[in-house]
């Protein structure tokens, strides 16, 4: 394994290392996974965030964080700040008014400050203080305008001698987990609040609706986590230019309006069910047919999220590696979800409605690897369905002689990287 | 954060009501705290401050009928200290040096009375001096014809800002005062 892992470093180091990164290249060597240290900058350019040619990335780069930092504190307005309107106030009931704009963006913002509070939990990541603290838009504290905690009150008593005494008051509060931190600090959720509000007040089209937040979580964990500290710097800035690059690919998924059009989310979800079809036809029947599986309840969420609340954030990452090097994004996503049918194959065949829904709902712990490597014998069409169905775990199916050279063959082509 | 300062309702006793164009500039989601200077009279009043923010401070007026609030309270907002009292205790009503002296007692930034029905806002000896008059423009005492008023406090890193809403001629007049802690 460290012989393979050592070939796609010295690989994909390869392709990076030229003054004109050929972005083909670079899919085809990332298609199987990309290694840490290589990840941040691969996912920039595959991203389109980086332009292929090295020596305009230190302007490029310094351009864009520049107008980032900018946007951060054009967009986040304190209307109080300025003394020149004296005629605004904060109850001024005119649209026009800064103050009512102001507690226009708070809604959303109450929305967003929902969602990322509680994203990721089962890791500490997003808790922590980031070491790169926005400082001037830190102190345009997001989450304190939406703040609806009790202040701190004390009672003054005076006794009949004239003492004086200070009653604390007893009331008792939950303790706050996701506090925020001092002056000038900020834990990596507040940096993601900031980016998605940013994005939300651009994008008046698409607005914040719930979800992007799983979308921008890996995004961020990968370039935060950088070990190169003048890359995790920017993370910030960065992030958000490959989130917007992402979202204009997938945005379509969350406009309400384009549901049932030819772009939206139902119509990926038929494309979907047509490949499902055509792939595994016992499995359709039974699934679709049989038990009125439909994309709805299940594939909604795998598709539109791009998978990230199916698996854990490093699987989720390995996923997207994949699905990143895909010049026809997203179609190797669908490929990804037919790997994870065919994956639960045997479990979806015996089970009944309500089993099988809960297995496509929850997901169980796979090596997500390994589902990869099946998406791409599927998007070959190398992979017989009906060969495995006498399997009885599918996660046997690499012993069998039929399928282990088709496996074999597929993954040392795409380390080759096809040329 | 946003901080109404509101007191002197004297509901239902000497107003059925507030006025209704303060009542349609006090909606729900905007204001975080509600810093009240008592005589609400009742508990109707209450909930209805309870509407517009959770977090509701009373202190206890000369004819409110909750015996349990406080006669005076220290608030923490942000960087701030505020002290609020009704001020009827205070004799004579409304007098600086006695409310200065009380804002020494319990030392705060900002004081915050009521009782005199009359809008005064100063800064005396480094501390703000804010009484917000009666909302609901009730009668007091010594005066029968009172301008309705209330203040509105915008709580910022190192400023206070304070809008002052009054009900001249049925027009409601806005007027910004800046208070800037002395360090």
């Amino acid at each position: 394994m460290s012989g393979k892992y050592q070939e796609r470093l010295s690989q994909l180091e390869g392709v990076l290392k030229e003054d004109l990164i050929d972005l083909q290249q670079l899919r085809a060597s990332s298609s199987s996974g990309i290694p840490e240290s290589l990840r941040p900058l691969s996912w920039r350019l595959l991203l389109e965030y980086l332009p292929p040619k090295r020596a305009e990335w230190t302007e490029f780069l310094q351009k864009q964080r520049q107008n980032y930092g900018e946007l951060v504190l054009d967009m986040i307005v304190r209307p109080g700040d300025s003394n020149s309107e004296q005629a605004d106030h904060p109850l001024n009931p005119n649209p026009d008014s800064a103050w009512s704009n102001y507690f226009k963006d708070n809604e959303v913002l109450l929305q967003i400050d929902k969602d990322v509070r509680r994203l990721c939990p089962e890791m500490s990541f997003f808790q922590q203080p980031t070491p790169f603290p926005n400082r001037p838009a830190s102190r345009l504290n997001l989450s304190k305008r939406i703040n609806s905690c009790n202040l701190h009150a004390e009672v003054f008593e005076t006794s009949r001698s004239g003492a004086t005494n200070f009653v604390a008051s007893s009331r008792k509060k939950a303790v706050e987990q996701y506090k925020s931190l001092d002056e000038g600090d900020e834990a990596h959720w507040q940096v993601v609040e900031r980016i998605l509000f940013i994005y939300s007040k651009l994008n008046p089209g698409v607005k914040y609706v719930q979800g992007m937040n799983e979308v921008l979580g890996p995004l961020y964990y990968v370039f935060a986590q950088d070990t190169n500290d003048s890359w995790a710097e920017h993370a910030e800035a960065d992030t958000y230019y490959c989130f917007q690059n992402l979202m204009s690919e997938i945005k379509d998924n969350f406009i309400k309006t384009l549901d049932q059009s030819n772009c939206g989310i139902e119509w990926t979800m038929t494309r979907f069910y047509e490949r499902f079809k055509d792939c595994d036809p016992d499995l359709y029947e039974y699934l679709v047919t049989e038990q009125g599986l439909l994309p709805q309840y299940y594939a909604f969420r795998w598709l539109s999220l791009l998978l990230s609340q199916e698996f854990l954030l490093p699987d989720v990452i390995t996923i997207w590696d994949a699905l990143f090097a895909d010049d026809k994004r997203f179609e190797f996503l669908q490929y990804v979800c037919l790997a994870m049918l065919y994956n639960a194959r045997d479990r979806l065949l015996q089970g009944d409605f309500s089993a099988n829904m809960r297995l496509l709902q929850n997901y169980p712990e796979v090596d997500v690897g390994q589902l990869v490597v099946i998406a791409h014998d599927l998007k070959e069409g190398n992979l017989s369905v009906i060969s495995k169905s006498d399997s009885s775990n599918s996660m046997d199916r690499a012993k069998k002689p039929t399928t282990i050279s088709s496996v074999l063959s597929s993954t040392l082509r795409s380390f080759t990287g096809k040329s | 954060m946003l901080v109404l300062i509101i007191g002197d309702l004297h509901i239902p006793h000497r107003c059925h009501n507030l006025p209704a164009k303060f009542r349609k500039l006090l909606v729900p989601n905007k204001i975080q705290h509600i810093l009240c200077t008592g005589n609400l009279c009742t508990k109707e009043t209450f909930d209805y401050l309870k509407s517009l923010a959770s977090d509701v401070h009373v202190v206890r007026g000369d004819f409110d009928e909750n015996c349990n609030y406080p006669e005076t309270k220290v608030v923490t907002v942000g960087q701030f200290r505020i002290g609020l009292c009704h001020g009827h205790q205070l004799v004579p009503w409304g007098d600086t040096e006695v409310l200065s002296l009380l804002a020494r007692q319990l030392d705060v930034d900002v004081i915050v009375s009521g009782h005199t029905h009359e809008f005064k806002a100063f800064e005396h000896e480094g501390r703000f001096f804010i009484n917000p008059g009666s909302a609901t423009g009730a009668y007091s005492a010594l005066e029968s014809s009172v301008t309705p008023s209330f203040a509105l406090m915008d709580v910022q890193a190192q400023a206070l800002v304070t809008y002052v809403y009054r009900l001249v001629d049925d027009e409601v007049k806005v007027e910004r005062l800046e208070f800037r802690k002395v360090k």
